[in-house]
């Protein structure tokens, strides 16, 4: 692990009106490590990855990728230069086969332009194919070979979240966010999707912020935990330092496990 | 000066029924977020609803009135039923909205002329209470038209109405609060749909005021959407989705339009109106009064 | 052949290429337009000026001689890039914004050529523009009918078309796969335009005949009728329906005044009912039809299974 952090927020805020949706947020997310965001329902975890991947513009502070700001470039720039996402309310290309939810994903592999498209040139041909080649090992990488053809649409759900997933590892990111991956999952596909999550860093070597309302995913597979509350810092550490923290315990645990 | 003065009137005069049609745009705007081109249709049905009520029930003057306004009220919330709310039900896509407010226009404009015909028809005289025959008034210097003066006294009751009704009005307040945000009020009870339908009724009814008052100036016609369109752009203008801004919206682009006329060429006052839509697009998409929102991902 | 049957082909085949066009913005890129009939205006008033006037221009100013069939192709040309670069201006002002004030500024810019072109004495006025040369033949509209539905074919199974659908499909997830929405917005406004300015050259030379009221709103809305017809999505179904729009009026003429009756409920119940249109989100193909089958084979399959597992490998 190198010592700049993949990703560091400073001072991050996000005023919407009146509202401070998120207020002068710093933290850092270590190279290839897996990160956990937590806090209680409307804390501004969502609007933080807003923040990073160029959805919002800051109201104020920075978001440093690799050390370089990137809270000024577009949306498409961001994605582009390695940080992907999943979305907390499922956005896929709904009424495509999860093959072409992929395979779309996969366009910035390929090098080929519009002329050499439309004239069908050799080097079309020969990218094309690798996308296709590329597109097979990840869904089976990801266990959704036999579902290629069906519509994202029919799938389960539990599968279209995974197909998120996939879309977002197709753009062979460095740093991948996942909005609440387990939402809606019974503990045995919560248990699945946290060796998965362990898996895909190891795999593709990168480095995950993963937002949960599971504490059990989060404890078990998250190396730091950060600790949101109505927009502002509560907590930062180890999973263990973090459960410890009785302002936590009240903010949080305590009310979220009833 | 007199001459400014006339085009004054005249402006106030257009400019108050654009903003009784604007109005049922910003509407259904601020409700469900997809501009309602149906809109303009439902305006001309009214025209017709008042004229055949005038005409072959021979109806009074208020009481033709009331069975246009009620006629496109009901028929308003008919589309919105039939034609809306299976595609909010399955939560289509936007463009879908629009397609179908446009396949509801066509429907709409060529049921009327395939059955009634395409040629235009005026308000008998004498089915109109004396103060709207034709003639004018002499105030000062001016000569305004007897039309032009009720059209702007019912509009102007109208609006104040509606002002009123969402103002003070319990069910007002359910429309402003969905408008606000929709799931947020849904949770305190207020329900989308009732709202929905409210806001139809609402945009219908004022949409049948305003063709009976447009066709008594004018004619009555099946391609009316000239003058519906404008009234959109004035919608536009003004900042979609809000009251004031609809209303500012018309007087404005309605007073632009007549000085337009006026004084450079009439040619030229539809080529404005739309430079003014575009020109306004550019600069300021949310228009005079409207609030620009960050989307919520 | 027929005289009326091989008008009715060429009108059908004009229409096409305008339709293909429409069917890369609306079907596949999810943008909707009022007024791409003022790009194929654009393409048949500068068509005609380089067909009408420009030979007489040359001949009697610089002493040229300009073939007429040259002129022609440079109509077509001319036509299509004139379109194009507006298309492009119209695009840079507006597409930034939300889908809704798009429709708006496209049914704003598709007037606003329609009196601006009322207003110039030059190509006629509101009256028209008569007596234009006939340069239009039957075998070069299919054959452009082929190209342009071959390019379309092309474009859409490319990453650029693809990226094109997602667009469609979910703007914010596309743009978080580092899709450019915008430029692929900007994309598929230009080519649509450039298709309606090549459309609207052939038909000036052929009908012989253009007025600014042929480039209404109307003529917008029916060329979107032909793709909502055939199906977003998909360029055969865009083909099916521009025949079958373009036939059956003929056919149905005794009933010409229901015709648009008929076309507004459809479009209705289309969008209500089945907005995959007639042959819905796939192609008429081998490849086509068989990919229709494994996805719907698939979706039974696990059906059956009554899964929701969690599909654990
Ligand atoms: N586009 C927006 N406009 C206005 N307010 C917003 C917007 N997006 C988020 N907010 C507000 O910001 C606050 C934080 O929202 P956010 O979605 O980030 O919460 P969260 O931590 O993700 O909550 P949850 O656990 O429910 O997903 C909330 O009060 C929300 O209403
Ligand atoms: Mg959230």
């Amino acid at each position: 692990m190198s010592d700049t952090p993949i990703l560091e927020l400073k001072g991050l805020t996000k005023r919407f009106g009146g509202l401070t949706a998120v207020g002068d947020v710093s933290f850092k997310v270590s190279e290839g490590g897996i990160s956990g965001l937590i806090g209680p329902n409307g804390a501004g975890k969502t609007t933080i990855f807003n923040l990073i991947t160029g959805v919002y513009k800051v109201t104020a502070g920075e978001v440093l990728y690799r050390g370089n700001p990137i809270h000024n470039r577009e949306p498409y720039q961001i994605a582009d230069a390695g940080v992907t996402r999943t979305f907390q309310n499922i956005r896929l290309f709904k009424n495509l086969s999860a093959f072409d939810n992929v395979y779309t994903a996969c366009h910035t592999s390929a090098q080929y332009g519009i002329v050499e498209a439309l004239c069908r040139l050799p080097r079309f041909r020969r990218e094309e194919r690798a996308l296709k080649e590329k597109t097979r090992g990840l869904l089976e990488i990801m266990g959704l070979s036999d579902r290629a053809d069906v519509m994202a649409n029919n799938l389960p759900y539990g599968l279209q979240r995974r197909l998120e997933i996939t879309r977002a590892l197709a753009l062979d990111p460095k740093l991948l966010l996942l909005d609440e991956p387990a939402a809606g999952m019974n503990p045995d596909e919560t248990l699945n999707l946290m060796k998965l999550i362990g898996e895909i860093r190891d795999r593709f070597k990168l480095s995950v912020l993963v937002i949960e309302h599971h504490m059990d995913l989060i404890m078990g597979v998250c190396e730091h935990i950060h600790v949101l509350n109505f927009g502002c810092t509560l907590a930062d550490g180890s999973p263990e330092q973090v459960a410890g923290d009785p302002r936590v315990v009240d903010a949080y645990l305590g009310v979220e496990e009833e | 000066m007199n001459q400014f003065l006339q085009q004054l009137v005249n402006g106030l005069s257009i400019g108050s029924i654009y903003a009784l049609m604007a109005v049922g745009y910003s509407l259904v705007y601020s409700i469900m977020n997809f501009s309602n081109f149906a809109h303009g249709s439902v305006i001309m049905l009214g025209a017709y609803f008042g004229f055949f009520a005038l005409t072959l029930l021979g109806l009074p003057f208020a009481l033709a009135f009331f069975v246009a306004a009620s006629g496109t009220a009901l028929f308003a919330v008919a589309l919105e039923r039939l034609a809306y709310k299976p595609l909010r039900d399955r939560k289509a896509p936007f463009l879908y909205f629009i397609i179908t407010a446009m396949g509801a226009s066509i429907f709409i404009d060529n049921s009327v002329i395939a059955t009634i015909g395409p040629t235009p028809k005026t308000f008998p005289q004498a089915s109109l209470p004396s103060f709207l025959r034709s003639g004018s008034v002499e105030i000062g210097s001016l000569n305004v038209g007897r039309v032009d003066i009720a059209m702007f006294v019912i509009t102007a009751i109208c609006l104040a109405a509606l002002v009123l009704f969402i103002d003070k009005t319990k069910m007002g307040k359910a429309i402003q609060a969905t408008a606000y945000n929709m799931k947020a009020s849904a949770l305190m009870g207020i329900n989308p749909g009732f709202v929905i339908i409210l806001v139809f009724a609402i945009g219908g009814a004022l949409a049948g005021v305003a063709g009976v008052l447009y066709g008594m100036k004018y004619q009555v016609y099946p391609q009316m959407s000239s003058i519906t369109m404008k009234s959109f752009i004035a919608a536009v203008f003004g900042g979609l989705g809000s009251l004031p801004g609809a209303l500012l919206g018309s007087v404005l682009l309605a007073l632009i339009e007549t000085f337009v006329s006026g004084y450079v060429s009439t040619q030229l006052r539809d080529l404005f109106a739309f430079g003014i839509l575009i020109a306004m697009l550019v600069i300021r998409p949310q228009g005079i009064m409207g609030k620009s929102m960050e989307d919520k991902a | 052949m027929d005289a009326y049957i091989q008008q009715i082909i060429v009108m059908t085949g004009i229409n096409l290429i305008a339709v293909l066009g429409l069917s890369i913005l609306t079907g596949f890129t999810g943008l909707f337009s009022f007024g791409h009939a003022g790009f194929m205006a654009i393409g048949s008033y500068i068509a005609a000026i380089c067909t009408a006037r420009l030979p007489q221009i040359l001949q009697t100013q610089f002493g040229l001689h300009l073939e007429p069939m040259a002129a022609f192709a440079l109509a077509v040309v001319a036509g299509a890039l004139a379109a194009g670069v507006v298309s492009w201006l119209i695009g840079m002002l507006t597409l930034k914004l939300k889908g809704d004030y798009f429709c708006i500024a496209t049914m704003g810019f598709g007037e606003a050529v329609r009196i601006i072109l009322n207003n110039i004495p030059y190509v006629g006025g509101a009256r028209g523009w008569e007596s234009l040369p006939k340069l239009t033949s039957i075998w070069l509209v299919l054959g452009l009918d082929v190209l342009f539905v071959v390019i379309t074919w092309n474009l859409i199974n490319s990453r650029q078309g693809r990226n094109m659908v997602a667009v469609r499909e979910e703007e914010l997830a596309a743009q978080m796969s580092g899709i450019d929405v915008y430029r692929h917005k900007m994309t598929a406004l230009i080519v649509s335009a450039i298709f309606a300015g090549v459309a609207g050259a052939l038909m000036a030379n052929y009908i012989q005949f253009i007025r600014p009221t042929m480039f209404n709103m109307a003529r917008s809305t029916d060329l979107t009728i032909m793709v909502i017809f055939g199906g977003l999505g998909s360029i055969s179904g865009t083909i099916l329906g521009t025949i079958l729009l373009t036939w059956l009026p003929e056919v149905f003429r005794n009933f010409a005044q229901w015709r648009l009756v008929v076309y507004g409920l459809a479009v209705i119940v289309i969008m209500v009912g089945r907005p995959q249109g007639l042959v819905g989100g796939m192609e008429l193909t081998p490849s086509g039809i068989r990919k229709a089958m494994t996805a719907r084979n698939a979706r039974k399959r696990f059906k059956e299974v009554g899964d929701d597992a969690g599909g654990q490998k």
